[in-house]
């Protein structure tokens, strides 16, 4: 009776637990439903009106300010919206990581570089901006920052800053003023002083272009909406590539490099340390008078002087996907005050945050600052950092290592080889499955059970036998997964075309519209299509 | 034959002397090492001249100021967060660990053997395997974030029950004889266990207590997450991490962050000076019958 009893109980616990499980909260992530933000025409302003419980991340040297400026906007907006703000000290790199950990936990309103841009659109942790929204970011900001804020046509964050590019500053009392401008004699003065010289080539992607960008070489990508990378212009194995590794190996090699970007490697014995705007004023703090701020230096290899290039980046403050769409568009009016004109130039005020906004660029305060002035400068050599997909920065931060251990030349070739053959890589795994979607099977670009995946042949053909049954239209095209490209469809069908219908202009997006049902043969081979009915 | 063990032992009076010396000096060195970080993160705390990481050790200009700046920070909020659990799971998890040794010790019962096996085989799988989904049922019961406190301590006593190894091979020595006079003379098991056992097992019972204290006072992987970074759910190892977040984060905030970590080890510092005879004889007392 006993045990009876005891499986009973037993059985009762499980069934407890399982109960919980059915009754718990949907997981978050990305099965939310799709974001709200205010994709739907622009409410009227009294429709907005409520108070709202907010979570804000900014770094922790704005969490003041920020306040501040809630409160400013819950007493001015024309809409009735107050907003019950805690904003908390997040910094803007922890943001992205905390958020991709638990979406639903995150901030409504949070700040991040924009080389987390992709993998949060990715998560889907960002809603996309409303027609009004984007034409008011557009006009009012940097292309270069609307740029990164920008996947596929949408675009999903507000510009905050434009200053996260890095250039130099130097210890007046060890480096001569005449000698900046090369690195050869940089690298010599510091050897002589026993000084370090700080360039984080060896772990960082971001810092580590500079040498590929004084050469030429471009590394340039689009991504599409969900950030996957679609193409890209990659010449970082060339000749001109050879040239940047050479260079970058002068200072790699040199007892006198270490490589990091901290600020406060000028109290630890660097003359130089290669950084941003963000240590202008630690960097003041520990040399006072003897700090000098300019742009990067030139090498020299086989006689020809390139100068170091740079990235030019920002911050991006995003809103979070909201259940509630009118607390979303609320969030929206939010946001685009606080990274709107007069925000701006408060936080350059206070914080010396460099404007994205292009009325407060312009101002004269912004133009006298020294570490934006030497930003300006190195600005003719930098270049917008545009969107990259997150295995870049990866793939690329070991060439500094490999070009360290490098004994040869062909050492340094190999380093380019195999950073070559990774992005190559990243791109197989993206094109090594195609699929037909079309309107007997829902139009289903999915990885599910009526999903039509081709099998790809040793010949690098790709094949697929479906049954098309009797519809009103029984169009469809071939895609890669995720995507919708319209350029494997009706026209680059070549053998077969007597089987489809040729519909010219009611066909825009290049649909294959076969002409009976039946049970079909279609092959890809690169350039075209090759039906046959079995 | 006299002689001779007087020559002898002239000769091992010698060799024992240098071979001492060779010992203390190898001892002084590793004591130097290990104790050089800990006295720089206490000299650091004292230097008030500048805020951030320094080439030298020894301050410039020495105050309290960083002590006292930490009292305007969220820092008693987040050591009075990790005092409340370490305190809590000390209590509960002593309770449930050496019920769990008394239990596994004296009783004989069906599948003792197997249930023992069982916990073993269990405690192989390393416990950061269960983080994600301990994260989930937390953040559906609303124990996370600010509320981190109830969840934290939940998640610390729940397998504490696997803990009772030591503590059981010292109950083994204990002479079963001694339960079985008590038993005759009309004890209960509780008795037993309270009035028998525990005295004489003082130095396994504060080993535990102080092993259960120590384990949540320094977590942070779990904490962190828990925390979701809201600062009032943060114990003190995430909240001092969090000021050094950043580059320019350390810059500010790196002799403040020293201050902190002094702080935090102070109390743990204390309570094993104060206990420490009981736990080397703790630890080494569970050894000898396993």
């Amino acid at each position: 009776m006993k045990k009876v009893l005891a499986l009973i109980l037993a059985l009762a616990m499980v069934f407890a637990l399982a109960a919980c499980g059915g009754t718990a909260p949907a997981p978050a992530g990305n099965d939310q439903p799709a974001p709200a933000g205010n994709d739907q025409p622009a409410a009227a302003g009294n429709e907005l009106a409520g108070t709202y419980d907010i979570l804000v991340w900014v770094g922790e040297a704005a969490v003041d300010l920020t306040k501040k400026q809630i409160e400013d906007f819950n007493a001015n907006n024309e809409f009735g919206i107050t907003f019950n703000a805690e904003v908390n000290p997040v910094s803007e790199a922890t943001a992205a990581d905390q958020m991709l950990v638990d979406i639903d936990a995150g901030a409504d309103l949070y700040c991040f570089p924009q080389d987390q841009f992709a993998r949060l659109v990715q998560a889907n942790a960002l809603a996309k901006l409303g027609d009004a929204a984007k034409a008011f970011v557009v006009e009012n900001n940097d292309p270069g920052v609307v740029a990164a804020g920008t996947a596929g046509e949408s675009v999903y964050a507000y510009p905050l800053t434009s200053d996260n590019g890095y250039f130099m500053y130097y210890d007046k009392s060890v480096i001569p003023e005449e000698d900046v401008d090369s690195l050869e004699k940089l690298i010599a003065d510091c050897e002589e002083a026993n000084k370090f010289f700080a360039f984080e080539a060896q772990s960082s992607a971001w810092y580590l272009a500079s040498w590929f960008f004084a050469t030429g070489c471009v590394s340039e990508w689009t991504v599409d909406d969900e950030g996957n990378p679609l193409t890209v212009n990659d010449n970082f194995n060339s000749d001109n590539g050879l040239i940047a590794v050479k260079g970058m190996e002068k200072l790699l090699k040199s007892p006198c490099h270490t490589s990091s970007s901290k600020a406060d490697e000028f109290a630890n014995g660097a003359a130089i340390v290669v950084t941003g705007t963000w240590a202008y004023e630690d960097i003041l703090k520990v040399l006072g008078d003897n700090m000098g701020v300019t742009d990067l230096p030139s090498f020299e290899v086989d006689g020809q002087e390139y100068h170091l290039g740079s990235y030019n980046g920002c911050k991006l403050m995003g809103v979070k996907p909201q259940a509630d769409a009118v607390k979303g568009a609320a969030l929206h009016k939010l946001a685009q005050y606080l990274t709107g004109e007069a925000c701006q130039m408060e936080r350059f005020n206070e914080l010396s945050w460099g404007p994205s906004n292009l009325v407060d660029q312009q101002s004269p305060e912004v133009q006298a600052n020294p570490g934006l002035a030497a930003l300006l400068l190195q600005g003719a050599y930098s270049r917008p950092q545009g969107q990259i997909p997150g295995a870049w920065w990866n793939i690329a931060s070991v060439i500094g290592d490999e070009v360290k251990a490098a004994a040869s030349e062909d050492d340094l070739k190999a380093a380019l080889k195999n950073y070559q053959d990774k992005i190559e890589a990243l791109f197989e795994l993206d094109t090594s499955a195609l699929l037909f979607v079309g309107a007997w099977n829902g139009w289903n670009n999915a990885d599910e059970a009526d999903t039509f995946y081709f099998t790809k042949n040793d010949d690098g053909t790709y094949t697929l036998t479906l049954d098309v049954p009797e519809s009103d239209y029984m169009g469809g095209r071939i895609v890669k997964p995720g995507d919708w490209g319209t350029d494997k469809g009706f026209a680059q069908v070549t053998d077969g075309a007597d089987l489809v219908k040729d519909l010219g202009a009611d066909n825009p997006d290049n649909n294959i519209v076969f002409a009976e049902a039946g049970n079909y043969t279609v092959t890809w081979d690169g350039a075209a299509v090759t039906i046959v009915k079995n | 034959m006299n002689e001779r063990v007087e020559k002898r032992s002239m000769g091992l009076k010698a060799s024992r002397a240098l071979s001492n010396t060779i010992i203390y000096i190898l001892l002084i060195i590793m004591s130097v090492i290990w104790l050089i970080p800990f006295v720089c993160i206490v000299l650091q705390s004292f230097r008030v001249e500048s805020t951030w990481q320094v080439g030298y050790v020894i301050p410039q200009q020495w105050g309290f100021d960083n002590y006292i700046k930490l009292w305007e920070t969220n820092f008693p909020k987040w050591y009075l967060n990790t005092f409340i659990i370490a305190l809590v799971v000390a209590v509960v998890q002593t309770i449930i660990v050496l019920c769990m040794s008394y239990t596994l010790s004296r009783f004989r019962f069906k599948m003792r053997a197997g249930l023992m096996r069982f916990m073993l085989i269990l405690g192989m799988f390393p416990g950061m395997l269960a983080m994600i989904i301990l994260y989930r049922v937390l953040d559906d019961l609303g124990m996370t974030g600010n509320n981190s406190l109830p969840g934290l301590i939940l998640v610390y006593v729940a397998s504490s029950g696997m803990g009772y190894y030591v503590s059981k091979g010292f109950f083994d020595t204990i002479p079963k004889s001694l339960d079985e006079a008590a038993r005759v003379d009309g004890a209960t098991r509780a008795q037993v266990l309270n009035k028998i056992i525990l005295p004489l097992a003082k130095p396994i019972v504060i080993y535990t207590i102080l092993t259960a204290f120590m384990g949540p006072w320094g977590d942070f992987v779990f904490a962190r997450y828990v925390s979701q970074l809201k600062p009032l759910g943060m114990n003190v190892a995430v909240g001092l991490q969090s000021w050094l977040a950043t580059d320019t984060m350390t810059f500010n905030n790196y002799t403040l962050f020293c201050a902190g970590g002094v702080i935090v080890a102070l109390p743990v510092a204390i309570l094993f000076m104060c206990l420490q005879r009981y736990y080397v004889e703790g630890v080494t007392g569970g050894a000898v019958k396993g």
